[in-house]
């Protein structure tokens, strides 16, 4: 039992649950702005943690470069969809959220394979950052505490923007109700837009630090769409703290739990808690005040 | 009248394929009726009540575990009946709670269900220190055949049937506007889990045979979410919203598959993402609705 309560764990759980809440913050973003279930989002991670992968594989490069590079490709492919696709079916409005659905599905599948057929299906890794790092009895890869480090600072520099920035009061406006802030002046699609392109940086951002961690595949991405799922339903419509505070309870309910079991539950760990989630909170994906009703 | 008779004869047709005697026109004789009998099913609650599956694998995958588990114990043809009952047990054991709700909820968790069984599965086989099984001694190929015929043929009229009842009419009234549907009494919330759990019990079925016919049991390929994903393109290009749709959609595919699947199956991958993109974007009916709207015009 000691060893649960060592501090090498704890690191591990906050490391893990740092990661989730920055994917999960990216989807929170865009499903609270549009309420279109992008089941794709797991494949921006993915596409992140390739960008990172070619540019250290090639020319050694690594952080920060990879991780912006990260974010700005996810994001220059975020939009290129948003205008090529969703912009299309968002003005047409013609049953929007089971046909994103399958747009979404499509887009997903597209870049999994396109993936794989570049760069075959087996799982990449490379080595970057794996110094240790050792505070008293407590020692981790360089890797793993910049990953916890940064998405820590970008959901807090996320959540300070939305609370204080005039752009964030826009964001939430739409996230409370898109009608009244169109009424109100807010540009929603204008808004919309941008929480897609950062949503899926973020996504991407992600990714690359998610490479330096672990070995990444074209497959990568779908556990990640269902662990921000997870974190947007626990958290809060809307809600980034929330998304903060459950992408950590996720991390570390993963973490203990598999430290509790054996490493090949961990699949099984993340999708029940998934479906637990949805089963005891079906209302979950509907934001506060329509719970409330 | 001249439809009905004109589809009777197809499928005494088709029933009579295997007179041909070769192999390789049986085999993708029976992946068709396979894809037209899963599409149908996947059409009564998605392309009717507009709550899109995206996880259908799961029942098809339950069906052939169930299969693979009675091997040998229990005569193959109560073990396929099995598979379809205990899919459809799954189906309301997984709708009750969620189809209560409106919305995104159900449709995400079936995204997130499939993958949950599947490593239930792979944990339970590994503990049970099996890693894959083989099935020998089954059925031959022809009586395979003729039994999933048999399914998608049942599976069509399922769907026919349906889109004309005051069920299907109830799910259709769901998919157009769930708040007017039940103001005006429809008891949506046990529409939805109906069409669900019928929706599953032929996939169970079809799994339970399909494995039977690749003699060979394994959880990450029998659960693969390539399966779920091939359903909801099939219908979506061929027209999910009544009988015929699937048809063209499993035929217009499965020519794809001969050509492209075997050789690069991720470009198949892609083409198929590809279609269904083009198809919701640009013909959101389907060659079926396509057909209708045409026929309404010059009619």
């Amino acid at each position: 039992m000691s060893s649960l309560l060592s501090g090498q764990l704890l690191v591990a759980a906050l490391a893990t649950g740092g990661l989730y809440a920055l994917v999960a913050v990216g989807l929170n973003l865009v499903y609270g702005t549009m309420r279109l279930l992008n089941v794709a989002h797991g494949e921006f991670v993915m596409v992140g943690a390739y960008v990172a992968f070619l540019l250290f594989s090639t020319w050694q490069i690594g952080p920060p470069w990879s991780l912006l590079a990260a974010f700005a490709v996810a994001t220059a492919l975020g939009l290129a969809a948003y205008r090529g696709l969703f912009h299309r079916l968002l003005e047409r409005n013609q049953r929007v959220e089971a046909n994103s659905l399958l747009l979404f599905f499509a887009v997903s599948v597209i870049l999994q394979n396109v993936v794989a057929l570049t760069f075959s299906a087996n799982e990449r890794a490379y080595r970057h950052l794996d110094g240790i790092v050792t505070f008293g009895d407590v020692s981790v890869t360089e890797s793993r505490l910049l990953a916890l480090v940064v998405s820590l600072a970008v959901c807090l520099a996320v959540a300070l923007a939305l609370r204080y920035a005039a752009v964030g009061q826009a964001i939430r406006a739409v996230l409370q109700n898109r009608d009244a802030a169109a009424l109100v002046g807010v540009n929603v699609v204008q808004v919309q837009r941008l929480c897609f392109a950062f949503g899926v940086g973020a996504a991407g951002m992600a990714g690359a630090l998610i490479s330096l961690t672990q070995g990444i595949s074209p497959f990568m991405g779908f556990p990640f769409t269902i662990a921000a799922f997870v974190v947007v339903i626990l958290g809060g419509l809307g809600n980034l703290t929330g998304s903060l505070v459950g992408g950590l309870l996720l991390g570390f309910l993963e973490t203990y739990g598999i430290a509790l079991t054996a490493a090949s539950y961990r699949s099984i760990l993340l999708y029940g808690v998934f479906v637990g989630v949805l089963i005891l909170l079906p209302r979950g994906l509907f934001g506060r005040r329509a719970a409330r009703r | 009248m001249k439809a009905p008779l004109g589809l009777a004869a197809a499928v005494v047709a088709a029933a009579a394929l295997p007179l041909l005697g070769s192999d390789y026109a049986v085999g993708i004789g029976l992946s068709l009726a396979m894809w037209v009998a899963l599409t149908q099913s996947w059409v009564l609650i998605s392309g009717m009540a507009g709550y899109v599956s995206l996880g259908h694998v799961v029942f098809y995958g339950t069906g052939a575990y169930v299969m693979v588990l009675a091997w040998q114990q229990y005569p193959p043809w109560l073990a396929v009946l099995a598979g379809g009952i205990a899919a459809g047990v799954l189906a309301l054991a997984i709708g009750w709670p969620v189809l209560r709700v409106r919305g995104p909820s159900f449709v995400i968790l079936t995204f997130g269900v499939a993958e949950l069984v599947k490593y239930v599965v792979v944990n339970v086989e590994g503990a049970l220190g099996r890693f894959g099984r083989v099935l020998f001694g089954g059925p031959d190929l022809q009586t395979l055949y003729w039994a999933m015929l048999g399914l998608a043929v049942a599976a069509s009229v399922l769907t026919y049937v349906v889109r004309r009842s005051r069920f299907g009419g109830g799910l259709i009234a769901i998919r157009e506007d769930e708040d007017a549907a039940e103001a005006v009494g429809i008891p949506a919330a046990k529409l939805k889990l109906a069409a669900f759990a019928l929706s599953a019990v032929i996939p169970g079925m079809v799994g339970a045979i399909m494995v039977m016919r690749s003699t060979y049991f394994e959880p990450l390929q029998v659960f693969s979410p390539v399966v779920s994903f091939t359903i909801v393109t099939m219908a979506v290009i061929g027209g999910s919203d009544d009988a015929p749709g699937p048809l063209f959609g499993a035929a217009f595919l499965v020519v794809l598959a001969e050509t492209l699947w075997s050789t690069l199956p991720e470009a198949y991958m892609i083409a198929q993402g590809a279609l269904l993109i083009a198809f919701v974007l640009f013909a959101p009916d389907g060659i079926h609705g396509r057909l209708t709207a045409r026929r309404a015009r010059s009619g």
